[in-house]
Formats: structure tokens, C-alpha cells, sequence
């Protein structure tokens, strides 16, 4: 038997499926009921993507509920390959029955329940096995497990503090006590914070095992923490502090805040007289002071604790209106800067105190203004950065008109090349210590453009970002900047091309793929069949398969491991990716490319209709990274991330809700399914459901649902795209539906599609008689009325224009433009969609509806009008942008930033980049940025105007 | 001066500043997981008292016997975060754990021989070299000499358990294996 099973598995672990089929069906010749052999034949199948056979084997094999540990577990990756987690449960349950004295069943039974989340269960078995086996780990599975059902969203308030009191009972029930392992005593810490039983949780951590556990565990010493200021214990947990910042020399900050809070902790407590309790406050801070001074005095420049301790115990002085010494925070203030100003975290650091007004704001202007331009070494270098980001912070909005910034910004650029002398001798992979002075530049900028509309702003921020990136090639912050300002400038394959630079990688992509796939749409080139961003959103979604399939595997293993402490963060750091926003929001930009360059059939609407109503029902979580852009505008100011939003806007939770309206009702009017149909075609399980209330509304309902702060995180276009989409649903529906064929005729073609796959029926079908008509069968009712088209939907078509028009005469930014082409061709394949159904004219004539199929004939010829003028002009538009003009307009607005003497010349070592081989900011330089500028420009309206046509023609 | 606290797996989401750096690799998630579900109390972040993480360690235990010892995984601290002491923080606070956790008689960690930032800086901590490891790294694509861009200084510093500092050596630089002869 073992001969022949082995070339089985050594052809699934090498990946041949092929071969691992065939080995399967030669035993199978002879043991037609091996059931071993078709669990592997099955997986083999999954594997190969031959779903529909691989469900047969996968049936059969658990319709004879096996017990065996090979099938099990060859059955588990079948099982999960398929996504039906519920059916592993099954199936580790039937065979645990089986067997009730089999410990390793009743193992994977409780990790099957895990896997899935099924906390109840799982704590159900882990008692039970606990009572059986007599191991104490069963028993500590069970609490976790009604510890996490507790947490569970889906668990009833109600049922909470009952299944912490279960916890807790079971946990005080163990033999041995809980600080053997550091992982138990931290659960069973958790258990008694919860319930609020912070008395026995202090004498736990206070015991001289606890604190033994807490001294080398950071998570126990975290809630020990926790728990000293829950029972209330700030002043208590101040003088602790103290040691160990005295004797132990800790330099932890929560020490220092441990201080901090205990001197304000008669204020913050309810005092009944309150004078009283400023009185001692006040003793309290001269004393917090003296004990801060002597840190600083015995760490010098070694630490930043004492300093920063000082200046929040002055800040918080002043917040209770207890500082005696106006000039102290000031004073605080300088010697930091002197003694931090050559690091770059100064200004973070600062940034909290430094919110001043009127004389305050003059005196700390005049300290930073002492610091010049003159530096000879890289701290002296960072001391004059951090100084020109802390007075930026200050500048007041009469300080920032678009002169002054701009000057601003060219002094910037002129220090940033001089700053450069210093970093020359660094290898080419170093980052320069001048950066920061480009990126201050391009920020005054972008400012400047904010308020003017004037591009030329714009190019010079991205020449000098060019160059900044040229002399610094591994600086992801000055690429990150240039990808924000070519996507303004309608350039995205540049903004592609750095973005790949950054070598974004596994979570990443879930982090900071919207600095790219944010509205990609815009930019893709799918109509002219380019898939360089559908692809980019299909790598960058990869990273939720791998969540999906090995995540909840560590979940498995911290439980056999033991290490309850991680669960939470494993389970919500699943969550968290699976529900992410920014899956969606690619997934919807997906979709858009999809239809622009795919024919519109049932297989892409099906699709598509069930993925997108699965995500409807999601509670999202919003992962996306922007804290990474660095920011130095003034405070008065809107954020660099915010000013470089396309069209001020983020999509956020909101556009992808009325996103999914538009697209789940399209599909759904073009789609034969209906949920009966559905849940006998879907393989895997459902997704849990929600536990929103507002997913448990009819559909139709939600998708009628327009809320005005969804259509707030939507352009103005979009809103008009919005209104266009429900216009033309509503329209539609009522035909839609007198046609659409029964779910009987649906079911009968699934089966006759199996069929012809796999040579076998669909199983649990039963199909009525009267389904082989092939949806024409007669009604009882008349054919809808028909009636004229909403004045909205041709309108739309015409107001785009007019849009357009405007964009063209330079009103409008390139993307922008953009952005309104796109739009007018996805409302055309709306309505494409909307209306395939129609096209057939059997259809048309069965259900006698002449007159519809006129209405929709006029307005598709209209809309392809309306798209042809704006490929033509578009088209032309990119002509304009490729010349020598359209470059010399760019090189010359640059001027502010082109050093036009060339004094500033420095070797460079390898100069191999695409970009250049000039060392220097010149002319030249900007010449070729330029260029690539133009070019892509060029690039990009050429195709998107091409591709309308294309679109046109494809669906004419 | 900076908050110590465990590294979460949620941090995933919040590490992009310290992992874009030329020298810190962004790893699968199930190698982040393999670590937090086996050695959490051995993986550390800092963070700034606003609560940005500025760089992290992730560590293990292995070996047995004499061999018993502590593995720096990795360690990385954002560009500007650098030069404040938090590598140094981050090392003592792992070499107790190893030493009073683990009851490893070391700690050792590797590093490419072309860092020699990284180098000087551990050997300041106590730490030296003690071999030289062929072809241990991937190429960095840096065009400088592949031999030293690929291989990697394997050092070690003892712990309280090795008061005899049996575990280092002084010519460790000369002594050299191939990437399949370690762990």
C-alpha cells in the first residue's frame, strides 16, 4: 500500500497535480473506494483549479465520515483550498465522536472551531478534553476561549460579563497557578482587569513571584501598569518611578510620565478643595523639577528624558495655570535646541510646546533665526533644518502669501545644494543630510500652488524633488512626495515608476498601495488593453490570500504554543486585513478596469455581483498609512497630505459605499442570479455575517439608501456619475425584471454547464419541468409600459462635455481632465451593462419591448457621439503636450530653482541613473525632467483618447 | 528616551517608516507570526511619546547546552531615529532576557560585512565577530564588491552563564564557513 501512496504525495509536494492525478486513478482502477486516494485525488484537483471534480471527490469523502489521520488531514488542505471551514469543523467533530479517547482528534477539533473563530465551540471541547485528559493546558484553552468569545463583536453585552465570570472560575479552578508561565499569569491578569477586580490583580503583580514575571515580560509589566493606575495608584506608581529612574537608571518615558502624573495627580483626581490641592501641586512641581534637573545634570546630551520631562511638566504647569515663571518654558526651550538641535527628531520633539502667539512667538522666532545658513558639519547642518521646519510650524497666513513662499522655497533649494558639500563623500546608497531642505522647498511649493492654481509650482518642486532623488536614491519620503505631485500632473507613469522603486512589499501593500491604486482608475489604460495597473491591483491584493490562509494558522499555533497573550493582537491584525478598506477600494478600482477592457458577459457580472454583495456586508478597517508623508506645513495650514489629495478628496468608507451601490445594482440588473440561484452555486462558506445592524436591511433598500456624507468624500464629477448610475437603474429595473429568466431556467443551464465539465449532475438540484424553455417562457402578466428615459441620463452626457470643454481651455488640472474622461466613458459602460440584456432581439420581441430598445439605440449612439468628440480632442491635447514649446514652458518655469552660474558642481560617483548623467541642477537636468513631465502627459491622454473610441466600438 | 514595549502583530500596519530603509527587509506575515507565536517576550518595539514606533527588535532562543544562546533577528531603527541610543537599548534589554528568560550563554546576531555601521556600533556594545559567512545574504544590487555585499559577520558576546567567554573568539574575522554550516 505504502509504494503506492508515496509517488502520490511526492507529487503533490514537488506541485506536479498532474501526475499526482494519474497516480490516484491508477490505484483507484483498483480500490475504487480508497478513500485516502480520493482525498488526495481531490486535493490534486483543487489544486489544479478544477473546482466542480474536486467538489465530487471532496463530498464523497465526507459523506463516509473518515477517522484516519492521513484523510483527515489531506482532506483539512482540501477543505480549506475550497474555503469550507464549516465542513472541517464537521468533520473533525464526526470522527472525534467516533473516537471520544483520541486526544489528537479532539486537538484538531478544538483548532478547526479556532481557525474559524467559533469560540463557544472551541471552549466547549478544551472542557471537555480538560475533563477528560486532566492536562492543565485544556483548561487554559478554555478560558481563552471564553475569554474571545467575550471579545467577540457578535457575543450579546448581556453575555460578556457572564462568560469573564465562566473565565474566571475555570481559571481560578487550576491545579498549578498561573505565574508558572508568564503567558497564563498575563490572561489571568486580563481576566481580573476585565471583571474590574483590581485588588486581587494588584496583590498578583505585588507578589514576589508576580513581580519576578513582570521584571523580564513586557506584556505582564504593561498591564501591571495598567492595573497600579486603575486602583488609582498615580502617586504610588510616581515614587516607584522615581527609583527606578534614580536606582535603576531607567530611561523608560512611561517612568517619566509615571512622575509627570503623579505631580498632577490632586488636580486631576476629584479634589473637594480645590485651592488646597493647587497649593500642594504647586510643592509638588518644584519638587518634580529638582528631581528632573538632577537627571539632566547626571545624563547631559546622553538621554533626551530629563530635558522632555521638564518641558512637559512646564507645559502641563501652564495648562492648570500653576507656572510661576513666564520665561521658563522659553528658557526650556532654547537649551534644548541647543543641546538637540543637531538631531533630526528635534522638531518632533518640539512640536508639542511650541504653539505660540504675539511676544512668546516673536522671542522663540528670534532664537531660531539665530541659527544660519553657515553650517560646516552634518549636526550644524541639522541644527539650521530643524530650525527652519520649528519657524515654518509658526508662520502666520500673512507670512505665507505666494511671494513669500516662494522665496521661501528658492532659499531652501539654494541652502539644499550648498548642504549637499557635505554629504559628498557619502556612498552612492546614504542618504544625503541635506534632504530634508529639498523636501522643505517642494512643500513651499505645493503651497504655493494650493493658492495660486499656478503648475509651474508644481514643476519646480518635482525638478528639485528629482534631483534630491538623484543625489539620495534610496530616500523613500522624496519619492513618496514626487509620486503625489506626478499624479497631479497627470503624469502616473512616473508616479509609477518611483512608487515601484520603493519596493513596496507583503503587508505593505495594504498600507501604502493607495499612494498609487487610489481612484487608478483615472489612469488606467485597460481600454487600450495596457493591464500595467490591473495587474498592480491584483499583486497588491495578493497579500489577503496569504492573510486569509496562514494567519489563522498561527492563531492554531499560539494556542499549542501557549502564547495566550498574542491572540488578540493576531486575531485582530486578521481582522483588520481581511476587512481592510484599502482591499475594497482596489478591488472597486479592479472592477472599473475590468469592464473598460474585458467583454461584458455573464461570467465577469456574476462574478462580480457576489463578490461585491459579500463585501457590502463588511465592517471595514482603515489601514492606509499617510503619517508617512512627512509634513512641514504651518499648523494654520492644511497638511502636505491633505493639499496633495486628488481633487481634495480621499476615498474613503463612504465612496466606496456609493461605489458599490452603483456596481452592485448595474450587476444585479444585468445578472439572471438571484439569491436562491446564489447559495446553490457558492462552493465556499458564506463570510460570517455582519454584525452591523444596518446589513440586515433588505438589499434593495441599502442600494436605494443616498446618505450626504457618502456623496461628501465623492468629486463633484462622481456626484453627477452618482445621480446618472440610480437614473438609469431605476429606469431599467422594471424591465430587467418582466425578462429576466426564472431561477429554474438559470439552475437548469448551471447544470447542463457542469454537466458538460465534469460528467456529472450538480448535486441538490432538483429542476423543475417547466425550466427548458430558456427564460422565454410565457408570462401571466403584460410587458411593462414603457416609458421615455430620465432627462438626467442624456444630459449627463452633455454636461461632461461641457466639463471637458472647460478642463481643455486650461480651467482644470491635467488630472482633473482626466478624471472627467474617465468618468464619461465608465457612465458609457454602465450603461452598457445595463443594457446587454436587451440587446438580444428575441429578448426584445418575446417580451415586447420595441419601443425600450429604440430609447436605448438613441442614447448609446448619443453617448458614443459625446465620446468620439472627446477622443478627438483629447487626442490632439496629447499632440500639444509632446513638442518642444510645451518643454521650453515647463524649463522656464522652473527658473526659481535652476542654478544658473554652475558654480555648484560636485563629482558624483556613479552616474548611471535613467534619469541623467548630470551631476548638477541645471539646466539640462531640468531639460530632461521636463521631458519625462511632457512625455507622460502625452502618453496617457493619447491612449485614454484612443481607448475611447475603442470602448465605443467594441460595445457598439 | 522612548517608550520599550512589545511588538505587536498589529504594528504590521505602522512599521512602513523603519522597513523602507535600504537595509531592514519587509518579510512575508508568517514570519513575523512565527516569531510573536514563539518567542513574544523576546520582540520589542520603542516608541516616541506620541506614540510613533521608531524601531524594533525581533530576537529568539535556540540551541541547547553550551550552545544555549540568544538570536538577534532583526533590528532596525528609523533614519531619524538613529544616534539616540535605542540600538543600544534594545540590545541590553534582549541580552537580559536571553540571560535571565532563555539562561542563554550568549547573544549573537548577523550582520553584512559592508554595514560597517552596524559593525562598529556592535562592538561598542561588547560584541565581536566570530566568523565570517559565506554567501549569507541576498545582493543588495549596490554594485560594490559582491563578496562582501552577500556575506555576513556572525558576532557574539557572552552572557553571565560564560564568565570564561568561551562563546567569542579573537580572530573570528579570519574564520570562515559556508551559509549551510549555521543554523
Amino acid at each position: 500500500m505504502d509504494r503506492q501512496i508515496r509517488p502520490i504525495y511526492e507529487s503533490l509536494d514537488t506541485g506536479s497535480n498532474k501526475s499526482a492525478i494519474l497516480a490516484c486513478n491508477k490505484v483507484l482502477k483498483k480500490q475504487p473506494n480508497n478513500l485516502l486516494v480520493k482525498a488526495l485525488k481531490s486535493l490534486a484537483l483543487v489544486r489544479s483549479q478544477k473546482v466542480e471534480e474536486a467538489l465530487l471527490l471532496c463530498d464523497e469523502v465526507l459523506a463516509s465520515k473518515p477517522v484516519d489521520d492521513p484523510t483527515l488531514t489531506a482532506m483539512m488542505h482540501v477543505l480549506r483550498g475550497l474555503g469550507r471551514h464549516m465542513d472541517m469543523v464537521t468533520m473533525y467533530e464526526d470522527a472525534y465522536k467516533q473516537q471520544p479517547g483520541n486526544e489528537e482528534l479532539g486537538t484538531q477539533t478544538f483548532f478547526a472551531n479556532v481557525r474559524i473563530g467559533n469560540w463557544k465551540a472551541a471552549q466547549q471541547i478544551a472542557t471537555k478534553m480538560h475533563k477528560q485528559f486532566q492536562d492543565d493546558h485544556y483548561l487554559y484553552w478554555s478560558v481563552m476561549s471564553a475569554l474571545l468569545q467575550a471579545h467577540d463583536p457578535t457575543t450579546p453585552e448581556a453575555l460578556r460579563t457572564v462568560l469573564l465570570k465562566l473565565a474566571h472560575r475555570l481559571i481560578s479552578s487550576s491545579a498549578t497557578p498561573s505565574y508558572y508561565n508568564a503567558d497564563r499569569f498575563h490572561l489571568h491578569l486580563t481576566i481580573l482587569r476585565q471583571l474590574g477586580l483590581y485588588d486581587e490583580a494588584y496583590e498578583m503583580v505585588e507578589s514576589e513571584s508576580g513581580q519576578i514575571v513582570c521584571s523580564s515580560n513586557l506584556s505582564c509589566d504593561e498591564l501591571r501598569r495598567e492595573i497600579w493606575k486603575l486602583k488609582g495608584l498615580t502617586k504610588e506608581a510616581g515614587e516607584a518611578a522615581e527609583k527606578r529612574i534614580l536606582e535603576a537608571k531607567d530611561r523608560n518615558w512611561l517612568e517619566f510620565l509615571a512622575v509627570l502624573d503623579a505631580t498632577f495627580a490632586d488636580l486631576t483626581s476629584e479634589a473637594s478643595d480645590v485651592e488646597a490641592a493647587k497649593v500642594a501641586v504647586s510643592e509638588r512641581i518644584v519638587k518634580a523639577r529638582e528631581f528632573f534637573g538632577k537627571v539632566v545634570e547626571v545624563d547631559g546630551m546622553k538621554d533626551r528624558s530629563g530635558h522632555l520631562a521638564l518641558l512637559e511638566l512646564e507645559k502641563r504647569s501652564r495648562q492648570h495655570g500653576l507656572a510661576t515663571d513666564s520665561s521658563a518654558l522659553h528658557s526650556l526651550l532654547e537649551s534644548y535646541f541647543q543641546s538637540f538641535g543637531g538631531k533630526s527628531c528635534c522638531y518632533e520633539d518640539l512640536k508639542p510646546y511650541i504653539e505660540f502667539e504675539g511676544d512668546d512667538l516673536a522671542k522663540w522666532t528670534a532664537v531660531l533665526e539665530k541659527q544660519t545658513a553657515s553650517f560646516t558639519s552634518v549636526p550644524d547642518l541639522w541644527r539650521y533644518i530643524n530650525a527652519q521646519k520649528l519657524l515654518r510650524y509658526n508662520l502666520s497666513p500673512s507670512a505665507l502669501t505666494p511671494e513669500a513662499e516662494s522665496q521661501r522655497a528658492a532659499k531652501h533649494a539654494d541652502v539644499y545644494l550648498d548642504g549637499l558639500t557635505l554629504g559628498r563623500d557619502l556612498p552612492s546608497y546614504d542618504l544625503q543630510p541635506a534632504d530634508d531642505l529639498a523636501i522643505l522647498s517642494a512643500q513651499a511649493f505645493v503651497n504655493c500652488w494650493k493658492q495660486t492654481g499656478d503648475e509651474s509650482y508644481l514643476y519646480n518642486a518635482a525638478a528639485l524633488l528629482e534631483y534630491a532623488g538623484f543625489r539620495s536614491k534610496k530616500s523613500y519620503q522624496i519619492r513618496l512626495h514626487l509620486i503625489r505631485i506626478y499624479r497631479l500632473l497627470g503624469a502616473p507613469a512616473l508616479a509609477l515608476e518611483h512608487y515601484r522603486s520603493i519596493n513596496v512589499k507583503q503587508v505593505q501593500n495594504d498600507t501604502l498601495s493607495h499612494f498609487i491604486l487610489s481612484r487608478a482608475s483615472t489612469f488606467s489604460l485597460s481600454s487600450v488593453g495596457d493591464l500595467t495597473y490591473t495587474s498592480e491591483c491584483l499583486e497588491s491584493s495578493r497579500i489577503y490570500l496569504s492573510n486569509s490562509e496562514e494567519t489563522a494558522e498561527f492563531i492554531v499555533r499560539a494556542f499549542s504554543g501557549e502564547k495566550y497573550s498574542q491572540l488578540p493582537d493576531f486575531i485582530e491584525f486578521e481582522d483588520r486585513l481581511d476587512n481592510s478598506l484599502q482591499r475594497d477600494l482596489v478591488k472597486m478600482e479592479h472592477v472599473r478596469m475590468r469592464i473598460a477592457h474585458e467583454p461584458i458577459n455573464s461570467e465577469l457580472v456574476d462574478m462580480e455581483l457576489i463578490e461585491l454583495k459579500f463585501i457590502f456586508d463588511r465592517v471595514h478597517h482603515d489601514n492606509r498609512d499617510f503619517d508617512i508623508l512627512a509634513n512641514y506645513q504651518p499648523r494654520g495650514v492644511t497638511s502636505f497630505n491633505q493639499q496633495t489629495e486628488f481633487l481634495e478628496k480621499t476615498p474613503s468608507l463612504g465612496w466606496l459605499w456609493v461605489f458599490l451601490k452603483i456596481y452592485i445594482k448595474a450587476f444585479q440588473l444585468a445578472s439572471d442570479l438571484d439569491d436562491s440561484v446564489e447559495d446553490k452555486l457558492l462552493i465556499g462558506d458564506r463570510p460570517k455575517p455582519s454584525y452591523d445592524p444596518e446589513t440586515k436591511l433588505p438589499l434593495n433598500e441599502r442600494l436605494a439608501t443616498r446618505k450626504p456624507e457618502e456623496i461628501a468624500e465623492l468629486t463633484p464629477d462622481e456626484a453627477s456619475f452618482y445621480d446618472y448610475a440610480c437614473a438609469l437603474s431605476e429606469w431599467l429595473t422594471p424591465y430587467h425584471d418582466y425578462t429576466r429568466p426564472p431561477p429554474s431556467a438559470v439552475l437548469a443551464e448551471a447544470a447542463k454547464i457542469t454537466e458538460q465539465k465534469t460528467g456529472q449532475t450538480l448535486k441538490g438540484l432538483e429542476i423543475a419541468s417547466d425550466a427548458a424553455s430558456n427564460g422565454h417562457s410565457k408570462k401571466d402578466e403584460e410587458p411593462p409600459v414603457v416609458i421615455d428615459p430620465p432627462a438626467l441620463i442624456t444630459k449627463y452626457f452633455d454636461d461632461m462635455t461641457q466639463r471637458f470643454k472647460q478642463a481643455q481651455e486650461g480651467k482644470l488640472f491635467p488630472h482633473e481632465l482626466l478624471h472627467i474622461v474617465t468618468l464619461t466613458q465608465e457612465a458609457f459602460l454602465l450603461f452598457v451593462i445595463e443594457t446587454t440584456r436587451f440587446k438580444t432581439s428575441s429578448v426584445i420581441k418575446v417580451n415586447k419591448l420595441g419601443a425600450l430598445a429604440q430609447h436605448i439605440k438613441e442614447i448609446r449612439s448619443k453617448a458614443s457621439a459625446v465620446l468620439a468628440e472627446i477622443s478627438a480632442a483629447l487626442v490632439s491635447y496629447s499632440e500639444k503636450e509632446g513638442t518642444a514649446e510645451r518643454r521650453k514652458e515647463v524649463v522656464e518655469a522652473c527658473a526659481p530653482i535652476t542654478s544658473k552660474t554652475g558654480v555648484r558642481s560636485f563629482h558624483c560617483r556613479d552616474c548611471t541613473t535613467s534619469l541623467t548623467a548630470h551631476a548638477q541642477l541645471d539646466h539640462d537636468f531640468i531639460l530632461q525632467v521636463a521631458k519625462r513631465i511632457t512625455d507622460a502627459r502625452k502618453q496617457i491622454t493619447e491612449h485614454v483618447g484612443k481607448g475611447l473610441v475603442r470602448v465605443c466600438k467594441t460595445h457598439a | 528616551m522612548s517608550v520599550l514595549r512589545p511588538f505587536r502583530a498589529t504594528d504590521m500596519f505602522k512599521f512602513n517608516h523603519i522597513n523602507l530603509d535600504l537595509w531592514t527587509e519587509t518579510y512575508a506575515i508568517n514570519f513575523y507570526l512565527g516569531y510573536f507565536s514563539r518567542w513574544p517576550d523576546m520582540c520589542a518595539v520603542q516608541e516616541t511619546p506620541q506614540g510613533r514606533i521608531m524601531g524594533y527588535v525581533i530576537g529568539k532562543a535556540e540551541g541547547s547546552g553550551a550552545e544555549r544562546h540568544g538570536h538577534v533577528t532583526a533590528l532596525s531603527v528609523a533614519p531619524e531615529y538613529r544616534r539616540l541610543g535605542l540600538s543600544r537599548k534594545f540590545m541590553s534589554w534582549l541580552e537580559q532576557v536571553s540571560d535571565e528568560n532563555q539562561r542563554g550563554l550568549f547573544v549573537d546576531l548577523y550582520v553584512r560585512c559592508v554595514n560597517t555601521a552596524a559593525i562598529t556600533m556592535y562592538e561598542g556594545f561588547g560584541y565581536s565577530v566570530y566568523r565570517r559567512v559565506k554567501e549569507y545574504y541576498s545582493n543588495l544590487g549596490l554594485g560594490l564588491n559582491p563578496r562582501d555585499e552577500e556575506d555576513g559577520f556572525d558576532m557574539r558576546k557572552p552572557l553571565s552563564r560564560d564568565p570564561m567567554r568561551r562563546s567569542v573568539r579573537a580572530n573570528g574575522r579570519d574564520i570562515t564557513v559556508s551559509a549551510h554550516e549555521v543554523p
